[in-house]
């Protein structure tokens, strides 16, 4: 029902109040375009009691017998209508279920809520070429020529992976005289494994990558998540791989849903799981709602968790309703082969824990006041694209709720239990034949004080007898609880697990019967090695016999099951995240190419087409050329969402090649175009926080090629010669010298700084990494034509007659490693020109 | 530019003298500062709880504005005028008149009322020139860019306040960064460093941040190769940069890595004897509240303040409040409490630097300006907060020629509109450059329009 069908209350509530008090101008707190709204009413208090005309501010204010009166700016209202609005109250206030949202509607067509329309290139050839001549030429801007094949190369090699090329790699592309040498050296860059690092560390900025936090000394995991580093390696292999950005998002936000059970894929949820926030559930799920659109749909969603967005149409509703989609989430850690304790390894991802945990909206955003009278499903924002498809619960494999039935858990916990089996024999000879040696000095009179060390002995033997009969007995439980979990979870039903969950049973109690023994045992032995009496740990003894008392007593009961293996949890999935994935992926939405497009633009030509990157809404500001995104944008999702295809689009283009000066300072296109918005030059662009001390080390030949694994510690920045992307990254936890380069924010980055400040010419001067690196690649490059050689090598270009002579009078006056030096600060080193 | 070339491409521009400030820099005319000392309160300190006290709140209290006689507030043509939002309402007046939450006194001998909760500036009311009519237009955080930049947010990043000091004027420390910026600096929600940065000027005449950690205020200072030897080096890597500056002329990065690389030579040296304060006295140290918890913190942060004041740095940017998003000041609720709190931590080091640079003759010639994007409402917001107050604000100034113990412009009676000599946030820009000798007016780049509003014009009736 729209308002023209609507009750004729509702008519006047739209034509004389709707414009003072929607979504989008909230009079005194009040938005009359929804019943819950006009219900609930604004800051002087509820709007209507429905049934009740005379208790409802809505009546008395436009019946003027309340202050304040209304309209505020127009005349009264006819006592009809009046009459009209108070019996419609009386009436209950009925209003239409589809009623649409008065603010949302009266919303424009913003160009970045309307889909990509692809218009035909307007010349032949490369399409970003294409669009962009027709605009320099419009503008009488003269495109600058293609830069030289070694400034290129650099340029190439520092863009796609990293690090610059080796002086091998310049020779190798120099020698290629092929037409089509450029196009080789893209493809094959594009192959490169460490294109995946190169551009993972740029994804790792746009979806927050961070490491957990908290307290790292206490093992208190607080915020992110322990082994989400597992993340951080699917999205270097997914690049590598070229796996379709839509699919990307989908397994980040629904790889439980969409792969259930498939430990590769769900390593992806690290981009859910890193929102965990140990204390604030409500902060953990505003951050997965706001980070969520800010990566994939480029809008700022935040302000509509306290009140309607105010520059796009998002309202208060809708805020908390893409919230539902992430409710029901919590964070666990699967086991993983080889690795038995969750606590040093494990596979970090999500799941749904909570079917049906309500979402409210919370009235200005305070977690005090939840408007409990409504609990909120999950819908997408109706003006930001296409409907949202059919939220379908998804049934998960036994090997996803129950993942400690998969083979190789019982296989590693077998392992290990009979580990400690012949850890525990190899204590107790140990403590055999420290009892012979005790019992030898003994006999041959050579020990003071010999009860005593008689006493300890027999204590150490008799407890590794007892720890071994423990450990023995362990075995054979766990063996009984894989089997009757096998059973338990057979298909088609195995009828022996009742039998077997009864053996289970007694095993495990015979073995933790033993294990209490060995415990009292151990506190006594602990008891009577502290002498002294403040030393005495009578809570230990207490345990210990009160663990052997449990045993016991649940021995002589009736045996009713055993502990399984593992953690079952729930057998579905709500398909809230899968719904959300697909809509966000949908072909008809507006935003997720063109973000996408922008993301990828902006760090090849160090500007994106949409300034800026993180707010593609009212707010932000429109694209300079539109036409070019939008043609990029459906050219992503016509070519099944490939990156690389995307990537050999733009390296291909004259665009890119351009040199990235006019050689003058007042060239006559830097009138016309100052800020270079229609590229008629490449942009110089300071290397990123990363690559900056990736390429320290590789010009040295030092930088370590290990792909993956555990975070490491920053603390070792320069010990390590890992890439950059592989140490710890956390608001508490962060490389200096990234820092000095403009490191990326681990809470927020989409977009990074490039500062120039004399604290990288501090870092360059003087650290640790440039003064080793300096020294390794003086010695390697040792014998003739040593400056020519260290231009080549650092800089990827041979020094010119003028920079030859320079290097030359220095090398009189000082070292080899001061000239290496001197060029590992040369602003062309940090510099991709 | 001719000029730059030249002596790019002859070698000779190099002096020790930072290069663009020999080119950019203007002879200051007849200056009354040297420097200036900026201090930002972030997140918006309410006005009428500090420096513009306003009694008919206390009158009204509870009473919808609407009912009393100043309801020609919210009918004003200056709500219009003044405000630059892109859709109306998200932060309201705020209809029901909130009392003041804090008393005030006459101080010093100009008898200028100041709030309880700044006793110890209270105390030297009889050095400050308050400026209570000042109004924004943007009535978001935005405003904190804003206040640096003199434009919306909506304009982008543009030169600051400090980057047009430190453009305009020469140095007065070879061996110091000339805009120096203290404290954690406003968020990336509100502009991040676009408040302390330099927009088109390049960023080479943007703020420099610098912990107050004596024992490491800048990392990687210390060299690993002699003195001399260094020097040598640097001087390659200069001329080196300078060949490339030569073929690429157009690169303003390359021209900002090579003043970089000066600075930071000298500043290996310079920077860490600025933060040592252990030839400070315990008097000093007390004066700043050093010795108490609560003033501590920022007590120290302008400490090195007057340090770097008195070593030469131009302009240093100090900010307070930042807490991850709008700033501490922003006092939507509690503001009793928050306010409360955030002045203790703030007066008595502020008064302590005022009467530091006095004592040594410093406040002469150094401008203290206390700031805040905006003010708060009349009325209440929720039960005990205020909300965002674009349309009149104070804030003061100090030293460097400013009249002292002076009121200048006035709110209406509840605080609500700036109405007797109205000024625009760069209009305090003005005031600050004409100090220092500068015209705005010939601080312009070309390519880069600026229009009347970024000028502003100084405040004449503070001017001593």
């Amino acid at each position: 029902m729209a308002y023209g069908q609507a009750p004729p209350a509702l008519q006047l509530l739209e034509t004389r109040g709707a414009g003072c008090h929607n979504a989008q101008n909230k009079q005194s707190g009040l938005d009359l375009t929804r019943r819950e709204t006009a219900v609930r009413g604004g800051d002087r208090g509820p709007g209507i009691v429905p049934g009740k005309s005379k208790e409802s501010l809505l009546y008395l204010a436009v019946a003027h017998l309340a202050k304040p009166n209304m309209p505020k700016f127009a005349a009264k209202l006819s006592d009809a209508e009046i009459a009209t609005v108070a019996s419609w109250i009386d009436q209950g206030a009925p209003w239409g279920e589809t009623l649409v949202s008065k603010a949302a509607a009266v919303v424009p067509n913003h160009w970045a809520f309307v889909p990509p329309v692809r218009a035909t290139p307007p010349r032949p050839g490369n399409p970003i070429d294409a669009f962009l001549s027709v605009a320099r030429e419009q503008r009488k801007l003269a495109a600058m020529p293609s830069a030289d094949r070694r400034t290129l190369l650099r340029r190439v090699y520092l863009d796609l992976l990293g690090v610059p090329p080796t002086v091998e790699d310049s020779e190798s592309f120099l020698k290629d005289t092929s037409a089509n040498a450029y196009e080789k050296l893209v493809d094959r860059l594009l192959a490169d494994q460490r294109y995946g690092e190169r551009w993972g560390r740029h994804w790792m900025d746009i979806w927050r990558y961070s490491d957990w936090y908290g307290y790292r000394n206490g093992n208190d995991v607080r915020n992110s998540h322990k082994f989400v580093w597992r993340w951080r390696d699917w999205i270097v292999e997914s690049l590598n791989r070229d796996k379709p950005y839509d699919r990307m998002i989908t397994e980040m936000l629904a790889g439980d849903e969409v792969a259930p059970g498939d430990p590769d894929t769900l390593r992806a949820t690290g981009f859910l799981a890193r929102n965990y926030s140990k204390y604030d559930r409500d902060g953990w799920m505003q951050d997965a709602v706001d980070h969520t659109t800010l990566a994939f749909l480029g809008v700022t969603v935040k302000c509509a968790r306290c009140h309607d967005h105010k520059y796009d149409p998002i309202s208060q509703d809708e805020y908390y309703k893409f919230r539902a989609f992430f409710e029901p989430y919590e964070v666990r850690v699967d086991r993983v082969q080889g690795k038995t304790d969750i606590d040093k390894d494990g596979l970090t991802r999500i799941y749904d824990a909570a079917l049906d945990r309500p979402t409210y909206l919370l009235i200005r955003g305070n977690i005090q006041t939840p408007d409990k009278s409504n609990s909120l499903l999950p819908a997408v924002p109706a003006h930001l694209g296409p409907a949202l498809g059919k939220i379908a619960p998804v049934s998960l494999p036994l090997s996803d709720y129950y993942p400690d039935h998969r083979e190789f858990v019982a296989i590693d916990l077998l392992a290990e239990a009979k580990g400690a089996v012949t850890k525990a024999e190899a204590e107790l000879e140990k403590q055999k034949e420290a009892y012979a040696k005790v019992e030898k000095e003994l006999a041959e009179g050579t020990v003071k004080s010999g009860y005593a060390k008689m006493r300890g002995a027999a204590d150490g033997l008799e407890l590794a007898t007892k720890a071994l009969k423990a450990a023995q007995a362990a075995v054979p439980a766990l063996e009984a609880r894989i089997a009757a979990d096998r059973a338990k979870y057979a298909e088609p039903a195995d009828k022996r697990f009742e039998e077997l969950a009864a053996i289970a049973r007694t095993k495990e109690r015979e073995a933790g019967i033993l294990k209490g023994d060995e415990n009292l045992l151990r506190a006594q032995v602990e008891l009577t090695a502290a002498l002294v009496p403040e030393k005495k740990d009578e809570k230990k003894i207490t345990e210990a016999k009160k663990k052997l008392a449990a045993a016991t007593a649940a021995l002589e009961q009736p045996a009713t099951g055993y502990t399984p293996v593992g953690k079952e949890y729930l057998t579905k999935s709500t398909g809230r995240r899968k719904a959300l994935a697909e809509w966000i992926t949908s072909r008809q939405n507006p935003l997720t190419a063109r973000v996408a497009v922008n993301h990828i633009w902006l760090r090849h030509f160090g500007q994106a087409l949409v300034p800026t990157v993180f707010d593609f809404g009212r707010n932000g500001k429109a694209p300079v050329q539109p036409e070019l995104l939008d043609y990029l944008a459906t050219e992503l999702v016509r070519t099944g969402w490939s990156m690389k295809g995307l990537h050999r689009l733009i390296l291909t283009s004259r665009a890119y090649q351009m040199r990235s000066t006019a050689g003058e300072a007042q060239h006559p296109n830097a009138k016309i175009d100052p800020e270079n918005l229609y590229l008629w030059r490449m942009n110089p662009r300071r290397l990123e926080a990363e690559a900056v001390r990736d390429s320290t080390l590789a010009v040295a030949g030092q930088l370590d090629r290990t792909m993956g694994g555990p975070e490491l510690d920053t603390a070792k920045g320069f010990e390590s010669h890992r890439r950059s992307l592989y140490f710890s990254h956390s608001p508490d936890a962060q490389m200096e010298f990234l820092k000095v380069f403009d490191g990326p924010n681990p809470t927020e980055c989409y977009q990074r700084d490039e500062s120039v400040v004399p604290q990288q010419a501090l870092a360059m001067a003087n650290s640790e990494l440039s003064r080793q690196m300096a020294e390794t690649l003086a010695k390697r490059l040792e014998g003739p034509q040593f400056t020519q050689r260290a231009f080549l090598a650092i800089l990827g270009r041979p020094p010119s007659a003028k920079e030859k002579a320079l290097a030359e009078s220095f090398l009189e006056k000082s070292t080899a490693r001061n000239l290496v030096h001197a060029l590992l600060n040369h602003n062309d080193f940090v510099t991709i020109r | 530019m001719q000029r730059r070339q030249f002596l790019a491409k002859t070698g000779m521009g190099f002096t020790g003298l930072a290069l663009s400030s020999m080119l950019s820099a203007q002879k200051p005319v007849n200056p009354k500062a040297k420097r200036v000392i900026w201090l930002f309160m972030i997140g918006g300190v309410s006005h009428m709880e500090s420096f513009d006290p306003k009694p008919e709140l206390n009158k009204y209290a509870g009473k919808l504005l609407g009912d009393t006689p100043h309801a020609g507030a919210l009918e004003s043509p200056l709500v219009k005028q003044n405000l630059r939002e892109l859709i109306v309402g998200l932060h309201k007046a705020q209809p029901r008149l909130y009392p003041l939450q804090v008393g005030y006194q006459k101080r010093g001998q100009s008898g200028i009322e100041v709030s309880d909760w700044f006793p110890h500036v209270g105390g030297c009311v009889d050095d400050l020139a308050v400026v209570r009519s000042l109004w924004t237009t943007d009535n978001n955080h935005g405003a904190q860019m804003q206040f640096h930049t003199g434009r919306h947010v909506l304009e982008g990043q543009l030169p600051t306040i400090g980057s047009w000091v430190h453009y305009g004027l020469g140095s007065l420390n070879e061996n110091l960064p000339q805009f120096v910026v203290l404290g954690e600096p406003i968020d990336t929600c509100c502009g991040g460093p676009g408040a302390h940065g330099a927009g088109y000027l390049g960023p080479q005449h943007g703020g420099v941040r610098i912990d107050v950690k004596p024992e490491n205020p800048l990392a990687y200072a210390k060299p690993f190769m002699e003195p001399e030897e260094q020097r040598k080096q640097f001087e390659l890597i200069r001329d080196f940069n300078r060949l490339a500056e030569i073929e690429y002329p157009d690169d303003r990065a390359l021209k900002a890595r090579i003043q970089s690389y000066e600075l930071a030579f000298r500043m290996q040296t310079a920077v860490p004897e600025v933060m040592r304060f252990n030839t400070e006295n315990e008097a000093t140290r007390k004066l700043y509240g050093l010795d108490q918890e609560v003033t501590k913190p920022f007590g120290e942060t302008l400490l090195a303040a007057r340090r770097l004041a008195e070593s030469g740095v131009r302009f240093i940017q100090v900010f307070h409040g930042n807490n991850g998003g709008a700033g501490k000041w922003d006092a939507h609720s509690n503001l009793k409490k928050t306010h409360g709190e955030l002045c203790a931590q703030v007066d008595q080091p502020i008064a302590g630097l005022l009467k530091d640079l006095k004592q040594r003759g410093m406040l002469d010639d150094t401008i203290v300006v206390f700031a805040t994007e905006f003010g708060r409402t009349p009325g209440a917001e929720g039960t005990n907060g205020r909300d965002h107050h674009p349309y009149g604000f104070s804030a003061w100034l100090a030293g460097g020629g400013i009249k002292g113990g002076t009121v200048h412009g006035a709110t209406d009676e509840i605080g609500f509109h700036a109405v007797e000599n109205r000024h625009y946030v760069t209009d305090l820009h003005a005031t600050v450059l004409h100090q220092l000798g500068l015209d705005p007016r010939k601080l312009e780049v070309p390519g880069h329009k600026r229009i009347d509003l970024d000028f502003g014009e100084p405040i004449e009736e503070i001017i001593g």
